[in-house]
């Protein structure tokens, strides 16, 4: 097996695109919560539970490989998201809307992310 | 213009083999009749456009991959075709019913937390391991839908999940475009039988455990290990990593955080499932002894702590259900399988063809690893990582499940060392080995997946039957099942009811009931204390009992009961009758 090169192409590209995935998702989610009908409803759901935590993360951090970094996005938002609701379990604080903040945090610190991004000082430190 | 045209037929050949290959299996699959599926499964009975369909993804996969520069693209939509394929047939047949009894507990536990909003029942294993119910729970009530609606389709969910991380990681192990493909098929074929990947905790605490070797492998290796006070232990690491690739590098910085991830990452495993925390551990362990990990040992104690901390306060339900963490150090016996289990006719035979399977994944693996003795480096990490979780079957049965686990943990590091081994193969050798081991892994794997079907998935009316039933039956009730093998448990208030297996069958535990004898039938129902039962009859209860030979009396007391007119039908549909016995 040989380990590739890992001074990866594109960084800013990468966390770029998982930025503008995680405003995204945390934006369509939303939408998709307060759209009428279980469909619209349960999609919502699922994108709130699989993006916009991980994306939170990952759009700071460059993995080095798209398929690698979009997997991250994926289980760090599932494993906030289960680690949140059992928390809620245990402490008998059931609150499932409380998940909304995910799509809160998710945008905020994606659009961090690309404000910083645009700024030339910050570019070179990628 | 005519020089050019043969570049464009193969530029459009494997595009246009994708949408055949769609088109044939989604065709096959409706003119599929799941009535006709019988003890062989879909294989034996699905609809010849079902396999024309499959052939072809696979035939335009494997040209896509013998392409000079294969588009990935094209690649990973043949992937996800394939996977799609795979796992949605059964629930398409069954109507988008899920699959095995045990799901529907699953479903009822989530459904409990989103009724009752806390631990109902701190003897339930499954509400003490409470991660993964919790957050279906969340998703249901955000989506204002249950469990029921999205479960049958937890497999193809988590399937994509798993080869999106496993082709990541593949790629960050060898820098190469055509082989994490490779690997990623044959794994598909190689783990389609061992179900591990409906709704459950195991198969959400796998795809976070890829996640962490994702995060390991991509920030945590370190490109030569530290030097030991021991000799021996430097000379034989320098024997295992000699030939490895210098890994990437990273900042101190990065590192920690990876850690502070995997940290996160590991404690949802250890919140979620029972087992999987110690399989990850081992797999990390394995690396840190070859000395592979930044700050090894401290990322090792780390996750122990989580995983110990957790475990103390509710060890005394693992003693109770499974004998304690070391429940046995009998390593063949571990490894057996589930206990009971009677392998008969078409059981047997799907069994065998997974032994076989199974078998031949790790002889391919240790013969990738035995072929590289001069710089075993190269395949040091998948190596440890497909080995290590044997070390879980010298201490634990886990109820039988024990070997199945290690097997899916053990396969991806297996695929990717046999995909290796192909990938150096030149020409037409290359290609026809790459058709023969993909077609026959998964081929039996299939086999393994789809030969139970007519005996594990549920038609719709079952379901329904199962949803009458508690919301028909007070709670309190006395629910009886002639065969394990019913929707069962999917309420929320499942735990109200006292459901009970006729002691009928030697697999699921002590067998002295013959439910050929209805007298003998009636008086046990009625010893257990209450003054009415309702018993239930189904078509696959009497699937499960032709396949498996048990239990040996129920065709006899399906008809008998029909017969009598003490027995009173209180609900019947196309494949299950419910009685109502009163004493």
């Amino acid at each position: 097996m040989s380990m590739p090169s890992l001074a990866l192409r594109q960084p800013r590209t990468r966390t770029g695109l998982t930025a503008w995935a995680g405003i995204a998702a945390s934006a369509a989610a939303v939408v998709l919560l307060a759209a009428p009908g279980r469909g619209p409803n349960l999609a919502g759901a699922f994108l709130l539970a699989c993006v916009p935590v991980g994306a939170a993360v990952m759009c700071w951090v460059d993995s080095g490989e798209g398929l690698v970094q979009a997997g991250l996005t994926l289980v760090l938002s599932l494993a906030v998201t289960a680690i949140v609701s059992a928390a809620m379990i245990w402490l008998t604080v059931w609150r499932p809307p409380a998940l909304y903040a995910f799509a809160v945090i998710g945008v905020t610190s994606c659009a961090g992310r690309l404000v910083r991004w645009r700024r030339p000082c910050c570019a070179g430190r990628q | 213009m005519l020089r050019g045209a043969p570049v464009k037929r193969v530029l459009v050949l494997q595009p246009g083999l994708l949408l055949v290959g769609i088109g044939a299996w989604a065709f096959g699959v409706s003119q599929t009749q799941r009535q006709a599926i019988g003890p062989y499964g879909v294989l034996a009975s699905a609809n010849g456009w079902f396999f024309v369909g499959l052939a072809v993804l696979l035939a335009g996969m494997l040209a896509e991959l013998g392409r000079t520069r294969p588009r990935t693209w094209l690649l990973g939509a043949f992937l996800v075709a394939l996977i799609v394929a795979i796992h949605t047939t059964v629930p398409l047949l069954y109507g988008g019913t899920p699959e095995y009894a045990w799901v529907y507990k699953h479903v009822g536990v989530a459904q409990a937390f989103g009724q009752y909003h806390r631990v109902t029942d701190t003897s339930n294993i499954y509400q003490e391991w409470p991660a993964l119910f919790a957050a279906v729970a969340s998703i249901s009530s955000l989506g204002d839908a249950g469990p029921l609606t999205f479960a049958a389709w937890g497999p193809v969910a988590f399937e994509l999940a798993d080869a999106l991380l496993l082709l990541g990681i593949f790629r960050l192990l060898t820098g190469d475009r055509r082989l994490p493909y490779l690997a990623v098929l044959l794994y598909e074929g190689l783990i389609a039988w061992v179900g591990q990947d409906y709704l459950s905790p195991q198969a959400f605490g796998y795809l976070l455990w890829l996640g962490i070797m994702a995060i390991v492998i991509r920030w945590l290796l370190v490109p030569a290990p530290a030097h030991c006070r021991w000799r021996f232990v430097n000379t034989t690491r320098g024997f295992l990593l000699r030939g490895r690739p210098t890994p990437a590098d990273s900042s101190a910085t990065m590192r920690w955080i990876a850690l502070a991830l995997v940290a996160v990452i590991y404690f949802a495993i250890v919140a979620a499932h029972q087992l999987t925390p110690y399989i990850a551990l081992l797999g990390v362990a394995a690396l840190v002894a070859l000395g592979l990990v930044w700050r090894g040992w401290l990322a090792l104690g780390l996750l122990a702590v989580i995983a110990v901390g957790y475990l103390a306060p509710r060890y005394g339900l693992i003693t109770s259900q499974f004998g304690g963490i070391f429940s046995g150090g009998d390593v063949f016996e571990n490894a057996a399988g589930s206990q009971g289990i009677l392998h008969k006719a078409a059981e047997a035979n799907t069994g065998l063809v997974v032994h076989v399977l199974a078998a031949g994944m790790w002889l391919g693996a240790v013969a990738a690893i035995a072929l590289r003795w001069r710089s075993l480096g190269r395949v040091a990490i998948p190596a440890a990582l497909a080995f290590s979780p044997f070390v879980v079957l010298g201490v634990q049965s886990y109820g039988g499940e024990a070997i199945y686990r290690v097997f899916l943990f053990s396969a991806p590091w297996c695929a990717l060392l046999i995909a290796e081994l192909i990938a150096e193969l030149r020409g037409t050798l290359r290609s026809l080995v790459s058709v023969v081991v993909c077609a026959a892994a998964l081929v039996a794997g299939l086999q393994g997946l789809y030969g139970p079907t007519a005996v594990y998935a549920f038609t719709p009316p079952e379901l329904a039957a199962s949803l009458w039933l508690y919301g028909h039956a007070p709670p309190g009730s006395l629910l009886i099942l002639p065969a394990d093998n019913f929707p069962g448990l999917e309420a929320a208030n499942y735990a109200a009811y006292d459901l009970q297996i006729m002691p009928a069958d030697p697999q699921t535990g002590a067998s002295w009931l013959d439910e050929a004898n209805l007298g003998e039938v009636t008086q046990w129902i009625g010893s257990l204390g209450h003054s009415s039962a309702y018993v239930v009859f189904s078509k696959s209860m009497d699937n499960y009992a032709s396949y498996f030979g048990y239990p040996a009396g129920y065709e006899q007391l399906a008809k008998a009961v029909a017969a009598d007119s003490a027995w009173q039908v209180v609900h019947r549909d196309a494949d299950v009758v419910i009685y109502r016995v009163t004493f």
